[in-house]
């Protein structure tokens, strides 16, 4: 053979690129291959890192969902103005019953609010004692099902501002602080996420940093023979990708498993409340979402620690 | 003749510890097969380094193929290295791939296609008489022909410039002066040759130019073989 040649025919810079890392890609893969057991154990933590804010999004998107239900058997009570006759009011009830918005009306003459208040309270005799009935008349209005918070806010001033309402009230105390309840979870979650995110970090950093410790003399003979460091780093970004690919899909298997389990025991609950709402899970953009979140993860874990660690690894 | 290597008063120091070469000069052409001789902690070793840019002079130049290696810059070095051939005393080989990878790693390094590197590899590894072996790990073969799976990959990307450190150190004499005469017959086909080693009767075996170092300095002298050390004790006791 000719041991002097110039200039040997080489694949343009792209296909080269493309070249190796699919070979890279399966190299790596091969690798892993090769300690199935180690492997599939760094995949598993970094799938439960992932589904526990995963699960946690999930959980508060239901219970959102649940409390956005409720909002629609609220009621808005409107008290009518005392000079207002009882024909006048009834009418006015049925005036309503025919917006938009509204799903039942109720209309209490103030003679059957006294006649329920007597009933009810066990204070009839102090009732007695006034002149007059001091109770006022009232609609009790039911919205429509499946209506935003704003929707209904709009309702409530719409109805507030009729000349015969001397004051609507929605009785929503409690759903605010739900509401706001709920903020704070997704809040939480949204930490928990980021820190999470972090252990997925240090874990595939570590994995790797060991990966790179077994291999330093193989390193070392790379750098001899003119390897560039990115052809050194590239093995070692595909195995965090696999890990960041494995414990995603993990963590969407585990989510997905968990809420399976959940729906039986949720629909008894929510056959209870009336609510026709089950359990919503991951869906699938959410789904892929996750896994690309692993994949990142992954990558990024492993680019940070082969960076530090190859700078360090220098030919004897 | 064109000039490949020239040393220009060349100084190395450990960081913080004594002249390993000091003021060390001389020119190799292109095509010359040279021997570097000289006792342990002569500096043989860091001259091939500093040749391969495994370490920078402290003082002085350096200039291979043409290129100034005190200017190169650290992300160039890769690319530097892959034009010269190395081979060591270890034979520095990945014990988890199979021959044919290991010849085949500078090639798949400088991404040849799959086609052209199954051909190379052979060739090399016809070159070193190791054709049949493509497929054995480095562990099952003898030192010999592991050495030579090291040679096959040095030359396996055609380098002007072959640099090997102690190659027969770990061989017996036969396997030795078979590795030596395969250095001649690549040096013979154009490539120039440095071989930094102990073994004066391979050199006696080979005669070519030769760069003897003591103290870190170039001299004169020439290596002292163990037969003519013995006769040297010899007058000592008597």
């Amino acid at each position: 053979m000719a041991l002097v040649e110039a200039g040997m025919e080489r694949p343009s810079l792209p296909a080269r690129w493309a070249q190796d890392h699919l070979r890279v890609l399966f190299f790596s893969l091969g690798k892993i291959g090769r300690a199935p057991i180690a492997a599939a154990f760094t995949a598993l933590v970094i799938g439960i890192a992932l589904a526990l804010p995963a699960g946690l999004y999930v959980a508060t998107q239901n219970l959102a969902d649940v409390a956005y239900g409720w909002q629609s058997s609220l009621q808005i009570s409107l008290y009518l103005k005392d000079g207002v006759s009882a024909e006048r009011g009834a009418a006015l009830a049925r005036e309503l019953d025919a917006l938009p918005g509204v799903g039942e009306i109720d209309y209490i003459s103030r003679e059957r609010s006294l006649k329920e208040f007597r009933e009810k309270s066990g204070f009839g005799e102090a009732l007695d004692l006034l002149d007059d009935n001091p109770l006022p008349a009232v609609i009790a209005v039911t919205p429509a099902p499946q209506q935003t918070q704003d929707q209904i806010e709009a309702l409530v001033a719409k109805l507030a501002a009729k000349p015969e309402v001397e004051l609507a009230k929605l009785d929503r105390e409690w759903l605010d602080r739900l509401y706001a309840m709920l903020a704070i979870v997704e809040r939480s979650v949204g930490i928990l996420a980021v820190l999470l995110g972090v252990a997925v970090l240090v874990i595939v950093g570590n994995t790797i940093r060991l990966d790179i410790e077994s291999r330093r003399e193989e390193i070392e003979v790379m750098k001899l023979i003119g390897a560039p460091d990115r052809f050194i780093r590239r093995p070692f970004l595909y195995t965090g990708f696999w890990y960041g690919l494995g414990g995603g899909l993990l963590a969407w298997v585990l989510v997905s498993v968990a809420i399976a389990l959940l729906t039986a025991p949720s629909a008894e609950l929510a056959a209870d409340y009336d609510s026709p709402l089950g359990l919503t899970g991951l869906s699938p953009a959410a789904g892929l979402g996750l896994v690309a979140a692993g994949i990142v993860l992954g990558w990024v874990g492993a680019l940070v620690t082969v960076s530090r660690r190859l700078a360090s690894i220098q030919p004897k | 003749m064109n000039e490949l290597i020239r040393f220009d008063q060349v100084s190395y120091r450990y960081p913080g510890g004594q002249d390993v070469l000091s003021d060390v000069s001389f020119s190799i052409a292109q095509g010359e097969m040279v021997y570097v001789t000289g006792p342990s902690g002569a500096g043989k070793t860091t001259l091939l380094r500093l040749i391969a840019l495994l370490c920078r002079a402290t003082r002085g130049q350096v200039v291979v193929m043409g290129q100034n290696l005190s200017v190169l810059k650290p992300r160039r070095i890769p690319e530097f290295r892959q034009r010269i051939g190395l081979v060591f005393q270890n034979f520095n080989l990945l014990y988890d791939r199979t021959v044919f990878d290991n010849v085949a790693l500078p090639l798949v390094i400088r991404g040849y296609t799959y086609a052209d590197i199954g051909r190379r590899v052979r060739a090399a590894l016809d070159a070193v008489g190791l054709l049949g072996k493509e497929r054995a790990l480095p562990l099952t073969l003898s030192g010999g022909e592991q050495q030579r799976v090291g040679i096959a990959r040095a030359i396996v990307t055609k380098p002007a410039l072959i640099l090997a450190d102690e190659p027969t150190g770990n061989l017996d004499p036969e396997m030795a002066l078979e590795v030596m005469r395969g250095f001649q017959r690549f040096n013979e086909a154009g490539v120039t040759v440095m071989i930094a080693t102990h073994a004066i009767d391979l050199i006696e075996a080979i005669p070519q130019r030769n760069i003897h170092l003591e103290h870190g300095h170039v001299t004169d002298k020439r290596p002292t073989a163990a037969s003519q050390l013995r006769e040297h004790m010899h007058h000592g006791l008597g």
